[in-house]
């Protein structure tokens, strides 16, 4: 016998809508708290990006600018380094290390989520201590290789150290290990191959995950500048990253002007390719009724 | 109701379906889609490591011609050298700071915009920018902000009454200001995964426990949302104490390790070493050692809390 | 197999880089800090003008002197070194030592002496070319040059009842200055020396040389400045903070001060000071001059900078290289270079009227470092390969006493039991 609360039905009385109401604000105010502290950096980022050199560090509350120097600084980063080939060369090394991440990681997550196999564990053991290996560890061994293969400086050094992406397959190992069984039984029931229940039955329900591994991992790639800078001599194939040394080195100290204009232009595909893949995400979520 | 528990314990094993040919067709097709990501494996990590662990039985100076073998010795020193110790503490109190901050952040963020209509879109992509930035802009940024005199955090605490404080410039100051600035970059990346995880808490779970007496917001966290979150809380946990551990970009562009070392954690060390005064050989023996502590680290983290997540 | 493979593709490269008109060649050159590239382009495009048979290509630019360095070191084990590089002085003993070794350098000495005496002593003044030499052989020329210089804000140097025509020229007479300055105002730094927050010990040499002094002994196997000098440049710095008004803080965060006008006297490198100019505007009147020194005859500046060297192993491209490394280091490329950045012009005839004479008129600020030339020593850095490391634990030391938290004796002794520690 499912119990009824006495109250049901009735009008709300006072006291609970203003807790409401209160709830409501109180969220809102730890919520725009929160914005102040994450979006200050990039305040002070734009409105140092139009504002002539000589008044970059006058107080952050003088917003307006006495000479709106923004085509000056954007004109002048634009110019003194390729940014747009920077940004080609990004999009180029992201998307390849992206197809490649999802290519390897979607079916071993699927075999570690769902199948029994031997070397099932140590597979695991293995990809977690992937995960624990930042890209200083193998750097040098990895040039050296890459060196007497003679593949230093072209894209596909920039990638390979990345291609193998054990966050992806922790995360849609996760995801899958919550994808019912029945579902595949009955598949395979059907006659439908291994291969086709991974790419044809299992991957679609992972749309949001794959959007939300996509979002990262192009995050991550895009800013990437420790390894390009080992690997990559010519200017021809440099990250975007390596654009912000332009205007910043220790030796004659920073050109804030462009430096805060250069980052603008390189950060804004990222936050647009957020944009993107959150509504997608979204959209991902509201579909489920499979939950 | 038996659909919820079956989502409620996605850990359960595959039901082993009958027949010897299915079991060995599962094998087959198990291996071959582990294949690739093995071999990359090995390749981009075993290999290196392999390599890695042989130059630390070295001497090696890079540029050198020739190396000698050292043995133990690397490691020996490594466990006497008092700046690889203080590394070591400043490292684990970085992530000390770090890991609950962001996961916390993280959950509290996702857990109050989880249910807005029209102002979820608009958070989500505030704080995810920090996510977004390039780190040699944001640098100059940040070091802009917290200058003791110039800056706009500094003028704020000026205007509340205390004085000047150099956050970057203070050693006692130096490490939990830069574990600030990580749990800035890393909230809204923590954010995202818990999003992911509340959306997979089916609605009718909430009706359900509200009929069944829980009100008030906090009783709706404990019955419903903490334990199916389970998954995510312990993914989130893990990634974000090893990315904590990995920390270096900030440190290599902002403080240089410094001041006085204050700054200095495991992963610049190691760079220092290496890249720096160029003793490969001893920079592998470290790298070495790094990586067996964020393997237990991250190993007892993840054995903890799957058995707390599954059986708890 | 692969050898083979190897030889076909370099030598199909170079097929396609020599083209149809067999005489062209190309160089590849690597230079550090990216900002520098606007120099290095203007220059390398008036050489190629002059030399239509030659080509100027850059590699992607390193971050610093030591990411540069780092770049040589492994490109040298894997064969593939540029054929043309701009080494930090500090480090190129260290680098040429070890690319002598694996016979990857080329010794500049027989291709300057080719040129005639003449041309080498209206050129190069020996101060300067000092600078390259390694082992007693010249394996670099001279590029940039700088030396610490002083920036003052004439403002405040007037307000504190200073004369901003004729600064101080001793330490005791900057510290002192610096006092009045600070006393001025509570928002107000009197000096920054930014020792503590340098990535070499650029400063710290500064300290000593001036003096007087010297860093290592004659047989360069223990260090000279454990006496007096190093006695009184740690008490020196630790004025600094006490007397001058001095706040421990980033470098560049010292810099951004000094440009919002809230510092009187700053000491950098005259590599900053295009952006400071861009910085300040027309906020205050700021100016530059010479560095204090304190012993007049015996005292001297450490030089900055960087030298080009030759890493190429083919005789066609090293002629080449040495046309680019004369024209580099000419009266014109010169004028180029200093008007963009401030340095010190390594070539005597570039201070000349109808080089840099004009620009100097109309910018004093970038005269500074001229004015000291005579003062300019090499910067050298320690045996053993551990200049980096040797630094690091210096400046620690050096920052522990500004910060008062250890006596200038107890820092001195550390600091000298350390270095020789490390120079093994």
């Amino acid at each position: 016998m499912i119990p009824i609360r006495e109250n049901a039905g009735r009008p709300t009385p006072f006291a609970v809508r203003l807790g409401r109401w209160g709830g409501f604000a109180l969220t809102h105010a730890v919520l725009i708290a929160g914005a102040m502290f994450m979006l200050l950096p990039f305040v002070w980022m734009l409105v140092t990006s139009i504002r002539p050199q000589a008044e970059v560090f006058e107080s952050i509350f003088g917003l307006l600018p006495s000479r709106f120097a923004g085509p000056e600084n954007y004109g002048y980063a634009l110019s003194k380094a390729p940014l747009l080939r920077f940004m080609l060369n990004g999009v180029i090394v992201c998307a390849g290390i992206l197809a490649v991440q999802l290519l390897v990681a979607i079916p071993c997550a699927y075999a570690l989520a769902k199948l029994r196999f031997p070397g099932r564990t140590a597979m695991f053991v293995l990809v977690l201590l992937g995960l624990c290996i930042p890209i200083q560890v193998p750097a040098l061994p990895l040039y050296i290789g890459l060196a007497h293969l003679g593949l230093l400086n072209t894209y596909f050094s920039m990638m390979l150290p990345f291609f193998l992406s054990v966050f992806a397959i922790f995360l849609f190992r996760q995801f899958f290990r919550g994808f019912p069984d029945e579902i595949i039984h009955a598949a395979r029931l059907d006659g439908v191959s291994e291969f086709e229940i991974v790419w044809r039955i299992v991957v679609p329900s992972a749309g949001p995950a794959i959007a939300a591994f996509a979002v990262f991992s192009v995050v991550a790639h895009w800013n990437d500048l420790y390894w390009p800078l080992i690997v990559i001599s010519e200017t021809r194939l440099a990250p975007p990253a390596l654009g912000m040394m332009y205007f910043n080195d220790s030796e004659s100290g920073a050109n804030y002007g462009a430096l805060t204009a250069g980052a603008t232009i390189l950060t804004a595909p990222l936050v647009l390719t957020f944009l993107l893949a959150r509504r997608r995400f979204i959209q991902g979520i509201t579909m489920t009724g499979l939950k | 109701m038996a659909q919820a528990a079956t989502m409620a314990s996605p850990a359960a094993p595959p039901r082993r379906t009958p027949g010897r040919r299915q079991a060995i067709i599962e094998s087959l097709a198990g291996m071959g889609f582990a294949f690739p990501a093995f071999l990359l494996l090995c390749l981009t990590i075993l290999v290196p490591l392999g390599v890695l662990v042989w130059l630390s039985f070295t001497s090696y100076e890079l540029g050198a011609i020739d190396l000698n073998y050292v043995g133990l010795d690397n490691f020996r020193k490594a466990m006497a050298d008092p700046v690889f110790r203080r590394s070591l503490t400043t490292t684990f109190v970085y992530v000390a700071i770090v890991l609950p901050g962001s996961v916390i952040g993280g959950l509290l963020i996702a857990l109050l915009i989880h249910r807005r209509r029209r102002s979820r879109g608009l958070y989500e992509v505030i704080y995810f920018l920090p996510v977004t930035s390039t780190l040699i802009a944001m640098a100059t940024v940040w070091m802009f902000l917290l200058h003791p005199r110039l800056g706009p955090i500094s003028g704020a605490l000026r205007a509340m009454g205390f004085g000047e404080v150099a956050f970057l410039s203070e050693p006692s100051l130096v490490l939990p200001t830069l574990a600030v600035i990580g749990i800035w970059q890393l909230v809204g990346f923590n954010m995202i995964l818990f999003l992911a995880g509340l959306s997979a808490v089916p609605r009718e779970l909430y009706e359900a426990a509200a009929v069944d007496g829980c009100h008030n917001p906090i009783d709706r966290f404990l019955t419903v949302t903490w334990p199916l979150l389970g998954p995510t809380v312990m993914f989130v946990v893990v990634t974000t104490s090893i990315t904590a551990f990995k920390a270096f970009d900030t440190i290599a562009v902002m403080t240089r390790g410094g001041p006085m070392g204050a700054s200095e954690v495991l992963l610049y060390t190691v760079y220092l070493e290496g890249f720096q005064y160029f003793h490969i050989g001893y920079a592998a023996a470290l790298t070495l050692i790094f990586l067996a502590f964020i393997l237990i680290f991250a190993v007892t983290q993840a054995l903890t809390l799957d058995r707390r997540v599954h059986y708890g | 197999m692969s050898f083979i493979r190897r030889l076909t593709a370099a030598a199909a490269l170079t097929g396609l880089i020599a083209g149809p008109a067999a005489a062209q060649t190309t160089l590849d050159v690597l230079y550090a800090f990216p900002s520098f590239a606007r120099f290095h382009e203007p220059v390398a495009a008036e050489f190629m003008k002059k030399h239509p048979d030659i080509k100027i290509q850059f590699r992607a630019p390193a971050p610093s002197y030591d990411e540069g360095h780092q770049t040589m070191l492994r490109q040298a084990m894997t064969n593939q070194l540029p054929d043309v590089y701009y080494s930090g002085y500090h480090l190129l003993a260290e680098l040429v030592r070890t690319l002598v070794k694996r016979g990857q350098i080329v010794d500049l000495g027989p291709m300057l002496a080719a040129e005639g005496e003449a041309f080498r002593k209206a050129n190069y003044a020996d101060r300067i070319q000092a600078l390259g030499k390694v082992d007693g052989k010249l394996y670099g020329m001279a590029f940039n040059a700088s030396t610490p210089i002083m920036y003052y804000n004439v403002d405040l140097v007037k307000k504190a009842g200073g004369n901003p025509d004729k600064m101080p020229d001793t330490w005791n007479g900057v510290v002192g200055l610096a006092k009045k300055i600070k006393a001025q105002g509570a928002d107000v730094n009197g000096m920054a020396y930014d020792i503590h927050g340098w990535p070499d010990d650029w400063l710290w040499r500064a300290l000593i040389l001036q003096a007087g002094g010297k860093m290592l002994n004659d047989a360069g196997t223990a260090v000279a400045f454990g006496g007096e000098t190093g006695l009184n440049a740690l008490k020196l710095s630790r004025r600094f903070v006490t007397e001058g008004g001095m706040q421990p803080i980033d470098w560049d965060q010292s810099r951004q001060q000094f440009a919002a006008g809230k510092i009187g006297i700053y000491f950098a490198s005259p590599a900053n000071a295009r952006q400071i100019t861009d910085l300040v505007g027309s906020k205050f009147a700021f100016r530059t001059t010479t560095f204090p020194v304190d012993n007049k005859e015996k005292g001297g500046l450490p030089t900055g900078g960087n030298a080009a060297l030759i890493t190429s192993k083919d005789p066609a491209k090293q002629k080449a290289a040495w046309q680019f490394l004369k024209f580099v280091t000419s009266p014109e490329a010169q004028k180029i270079v200093v008007e963009m950045t401030g340095y010190l012009p390594t070539n005597i005839k570039a201070t000349e009227k109808a080089y840099l004479g004009g620009f100097y008129e109309a910018n004093p600020n970038f005269r500074a470092p001229v004015l000291q030339v005579e003062r300019s020593l090499p910067w050298e850095g320690y045996p053993g390969g551990n200049a980096v490391r040797i630094w690091r634990s210096q400046r620690d030391i050096v920052t522990a006493v500004m910060r008062g938290e250890a006596t200038p004796e107890a820092g001195l002794e550390r600091m000298v039991k350390e270095t020789n520690a490390m120079m093994k």
